[in-house]
């Protein structure tokens, strides 16, 4: 990073996010469209979602396909804790918002013994695994009778007016992602993060050096699940009604690592690019182009073309892309 | 008795779409997502082959096994032979999913949304043996399922390509060491693995009723017979595959038909619990 | 303080995407209000053109679109040209509920119609019930839709739970010597099927040996092992809990390969796909299936007759291969028309109030009166059976029924 370290960069850049950063805190305050307030909480949680999935999955390599496990086991307990908290639909739903705490420790304790299992075997194998034990879960929500099975199960209803719906529900979800970027920053600048990033480049080596390398990996594993649990609650709250196929959804956990894959794989800031530019635009396609095949064929392709020509993603293709103009540069003066 | 007999049946159907997804992942560490909606491409192929030109279903195979092979052939070509690097597996899964949500649409486009069944005399037909009936399908199914495994395993185990498949699927680094033209095999073998898919789309759009987003219950079937297997091990694909139905048939008899999916997934974790690389898979390079 | 600027950066990114959805709203928001004359009453609606239910949003897509054409070849509601907002919800709730705000704050829409499916209705009528909009929709029956007790949700189609009841009515009253000697309940542990084969099953009691009660997950995909179950037990009549037609064709299939033909089968959706139905399973095996409905292609409602010729001189086809959506659809709008003339404008509270006065509305499916709950219990419900060998799609129940044909009974062998 050391391209961006002269001081007239580094002011320009302050002052850049500083107002972007303004704006994100405002966006419900000065956008009132109720449509667009909603893509706003959706893009949070799943800014998040894939901060914390990165957390994990970029800094050590093993891709996690089953993230929705974790999402879905949190979207559940909220609904059946405020169920039970909230039976007559008496309290409202600002009462309701901690939840997502529990939420977050439940998908940890589902985490723990799954990351037992499917963290033994080679990184290759690891991704498999992750998708059978997320059609596992989705199973069980739609066969088990504590989940209401296909029929759902449906959360107190909030009676708040459409205008203000959204706004408790978004900042929330920025706090959500505020604490997830956090973490994941203090995660990346800590020995145990870099004992993940060691795993990453060289699992045989790290080992060799010590690092204990089945308890880093199941930390690490654990931990991410927190944050995307408590997603998984927001949105249950958020939505008033859960359905297995929709909260245990394959299209989650694909999404997820698109977004990260598209941002950055393993940096900080490109899962929340990704996130950003992914679920945006994924809006908007659907918008405006209702026709669904057609829908189909251009998101596939675009999704194509992304991948084999930013594999790294934005993050390190523009990197890069700088990275590269400055050594011109200073190829240049040498010349000179 | 008859669930049994169905499962076998059934099951080696499963098992040879297992099988491509299987030997593609072994050879090329390539997790191909659309295998699910090639083997519906494989079965539409069959039926606009029936429709429109009035050839039989299994004499169809001549024309539509050769095309999905091609089919294979270009994809690994534009797409996958791209992907270099250690997250390979997980990119090769969004680059499959995307080229599979393509074909997809496509489909939807050309066949529209409305179900079809592939038909045939012996679709329908069935002759009674040991007191219960069985459908020509499932018998036909059945033996052109071996018959083309058979095919499969001979070229693996008697043939000097099948020799340097072996080799890629036991290491890659070093059979290009012993000069094993690894591009080469890994391209053939895609190739294989979706030409396999028109036997198995045929005989799976014999049995059901499909449309293109059929395959998303497809996918997720094989890929948990390949897990229980064991990935990249055909014997595990074959033995999971034919495991997993007749396992959901019996308890659906015996039991729930509510819980035939779930016990195969109970199996499954046990297996993973005791044997985390499945039940014929390589033991993993490091032991954490 | 590094830490600080990371943080700070990537809520700058957030602000970044925030900026462009407001750039894109005021863009969106400012273009109808331009164009926009005051005189259109504007509908909006979501609707699956992709995804799971994609074959039932675009046949409600045909129909709303048929009332629209319909509506504004009259001259429009009270002299407005109606006009349809349609969006896509990939058959997704969450997609569903922004496509709703969309329409209502951004597309400004005077009216909205209701999305396929319960289990898209309930979450799309909660999120327009905060903005006072009445939902008035055509496919959301299940009793969850009416329990989360909304007072904006209008049904216009009898409730599901209430579908199997004239044929049970029938085969109870059957004498004795003829009444099936046996049947066979299975069914799809799907909130919308399980319900119907229950209540057909308590009234049917005793009346007629049951030799099978058997619930499959919705998820399934091999039926094969459990028709085989229910085709040894040879029951004289099935009655199958489908959501859909591959459910249905899976079914047939067995049962023929197993060279046993119910004398009675009557599935809760499949054969009233019309065309769908026969292409996937073969007309001359759909001979005999029977399918309770609300609505079928050859009613001798007028107003249903006409809808009925237009469709097919728009979209080909026969009448008997008319999805019953389209009439679902249709009488959405014909029930909204209702209430708009009444209440005299757009106004969604009045429409509510309206429409909560327990009135009589006549629509191509029949009437339409709703209780307090919404739902509209007023309607009866038919029997459905395919004859002539598949090419013809008839009512048979209600018995009584002036529009009722004899019922095929027993069902002729498969393919004949």
């Amino acid at each position: 990073m050391t391209e961006r370290s002269t001081p007239r960069w580094r002011q320009a850049s302050t002052a850049v996010w500083l107002v972007a950063g303004l704006l994100a805190l405002l966006f419900p305050v000065l956008e009132h469209n109720a449509a667009y307030q909603q893509i706003g909480v959706y893009t949070l949680i799943f800014t998040a979602c894939a901060t914390s999935w990165n957390m994990f999955s970029g800094y050590s390599g093993y891709v996690n396909l089953g993230a929705g496990v974790s999402y879905g086991t949190g979207a559940y307990t909220m609904a059946i804790v405020s169920r039970h908290l909230d039976p007559n639909n008496a309290q409202g739903g600002a009462s309701l918002f901690w939840v997502c705490l529990l939420s977050g420790v439940a998908a940890m304790v589902v985490a723990y013994p799954i990351g037992l299992v499917a963290l033994r075997v080679r990184r290759h194998t690891f991704v498999v695994i992750t998708i059978a034990i997320f059609f596992t879960f989705q199973l069980i929500a739609i066969n088990a009778s504590f989940t209401g099975g296909t029929g759902g199960l449906f959360l107190p209803y909030i009676p708040w007016n459409a205008s203000y719906y959204d706004v408790p529900f978004y900042y929330v979800g920025l706090a959500m992602v505020i604490f997830a970027i956090v973490l994941s920053a203090l995660v990346r600048r800590s020995r145990f993060g870099l004992q993940l990033l060691a795993i990453r480049d060289d699992e045989d080596r790290a080992m060799g050096l010590g690092v204990e390398v089945g308890k880093i990996k199941l930390t690490g594993y654990v931990m991410s699940a927190f944050t995307i649990g408590m997603c998984g609650g927001l949105f249950a709250l958020l939505q008033g009604q859960i359905y297995p196929q929709f909260v245990f959804n394959p299209l989650f956990d694909i999404s997820i690592a698109l977004m990260c894959f598209f941002g950055g794989f393993g940096t900080l800031v490109g899962p929340i690019l990704g996130a950003v530019v992914l679920e945006s635009s994924q809006q908007y396609l659907t918008v405006q182009y209702s026709n669904g095949s057609l829908y189909l064929i251009l998101f596939g392709a675009l999704f194509l073309v992304v991948i084999l020509f930013m594999p790294q993603g934005i993050v390190v293709f523009i990197r890069q892309k700088r990275k590269q103009r400055s050594d011109r540069r200073i190829a240049a003066l040498g010349a000179q | 008795m008859g669930a049994l007999t169905d499962g076998v049946l059934t099951g080696s159907v499963y098992a040879l779409m297992a099988t491509g997804l299987t030997l593609v992942f072994g050879v090329m560490d390539i997790i191909n997502v659309a295998q699910g909606i090639f083997v519906i491409l494989g079965a539409y192929l069959s039926y606009t082959l029936q429709v429109h030109f009035g050839i039989d279903l299994f004499l169809g195979l001549l024309i539509t096994i050769p095309t999905m092979f091609l089919v294979g052939i270009v994809i690994e070509r534009a797409f996958l032979a791209r992907l270099k690097g250690p997250e390979k597996t997980a990119m090769s899964i969004l680059v499959t999913y995307a080229i599979s949500l393509v074909i997809e649409g496509l489909l939807n486009e050309i066949f529209s949304v409305n179900n079809v069944q592939l038909s045939a005399s012996y679709v329908n037909e069935s002759f009674k043996l040991f007191g219960i009936y069985l459908p020509y399908i499932y018998l036909d199914g059945f033996l052109l399922a071996i018959g083309l495994l058979g095919a499969l395993y001979f070229m693996l185990y008697r043939t000097r390509f099948g020799a340097s498949i072996r080799a890629s699927l036991a290491d890659q680094s070093a059979a290009a060491l012993v000069g094993i033209d690894v591009k080469k095999v890994s391209t053939i073998c895609f190739g294989i693995g979706i030409a396999v898919t028109a036997a198995g789309g045929m005989i799976f759009g014999a049995t059901n009723s499909f449309n293109a987003s059929t395959s998303y219950d497809l996918i997720s079937r094989l890929l948990t017979i390949i897990v229980l297997g064991g990935m990249g091990s055909l014997a595990g694909a074959l033995v999971a595959g034919i495991l997993m139905v007749t396992l959901e048939d019996l308890v659906g008899v015996l039991w729930s038909p509510v819980w035939s999916t779930m016990s195969f997934f109970v199996v499954l974790i046990i297996v993973l619990s005791l044997r985390p690389q499945g039940l014929f898979g390589k033991q993993s390079a490091r032991v954490a | 303080m590094k830490k600080n600027a990371m943080a700070l950066r990537s809520l700058g990114i957030i602000g970044v995407a925030a900026a462009t959805l407001l750039t894109m709203s005021t863009v969106s928001g400012a273009a109808p209000k331009a164009r926009g004359t005051a005189s259109v009453i504007k509908i909006g609606i979501s609707l699956s053109l992709s995804g799971d239910f994609s074959a039932d949003g675009i046949a409600y897509k045909q129909g709303y679109q048929l009332w629209a054409k319909d509506v504004n070849a009259a001259g429009g509601l009270m002299g407005h040209p109606v006009q349809l907002v349609i969006l896509s919800d990939a058959s997704d709730p969450t997609q569903v509920v922004t496509n709703y705000k969309t329409l209502i704050s951004t597309d400004h829409v005077n009216l909205v119609f209701g999305p396929f499916s319960s289990l898209l209705t309930l979450p799309s009528a909660e999120a327009v019930s905060r903005y006072g909009y009445a939902m008035v929709e055509g496919a959301g029956g299940a009793p969850s839709v009416f329990s989360a007790n909304l007072k904006n949700v209008f049904d216009v189609t009898l409730p599901v739970a209430f579908d199997l009841q004239p044929f049970a009515k029938w085969v109870k009253a059957l004498p004795s010597a003829t009444r099936p000697k046996s049947i066979f309940y299975v069914t799809s542990n799907d909130p919308f099927t399980q319900p119907v084969v229950d209540t057909a099953r308590s009234m049917i009691g005793s009346s007629i040996k049951s030799v099978g009660h058997l619930v499959f997950p919705s998820e399934a995909t091999d039926w094969k092992s459990i028709a085989d179950q229910v085709a040894t037990a040879k029951p004289d009549a099935v009655v199958l809990g489908s959501v859909d037609v591959p459910t249905v064709s899976a079914f047939m299939l067995a049962f023929q390969q197993m060279h046993y033909t119910p004398k009675i089968f009557v599935c809760t959706a499949g054969p009233d796909q019309g065309r769908a139905f026969t292409s996937a399973v073969g007309a001359k095996n759909a001979d005999g299936m029977m399918v309770p409905n609300s609505w079928y292609g050859g009613s001798v409602n007028p107003m249903s007759k006409r809808m009925v010729s237009e469709y097919v001189t728009q979209y080909g086809g026969t009448a008997s291969g008319v999805n019953a959506d389209i009439a679902e659809a249709y009488s959405v709008g014909q029930t909204v028309a209702a209430a708009v003339k009444a209440t005299g404008g757009t106004d969604n509270a009045k429409i509510m109030t309206y429409l909560h006065s327990g009135v009589t509305i006549a629509t191509v499916q029949g009437a339409v009166k709703f209780n307090s709950l919404g739902e509209n219990l007023s309607q009866t419900a038919y029997t459905f059976q395919w004859q002539k060998a598949g090419t013809a799609f008839v009512q048979v129940n209600p018995v009584g029924d002036k529009a009722s044909v004899a019922i095929e009974y027993p069902k002729n062998a498969w393919g004949k």
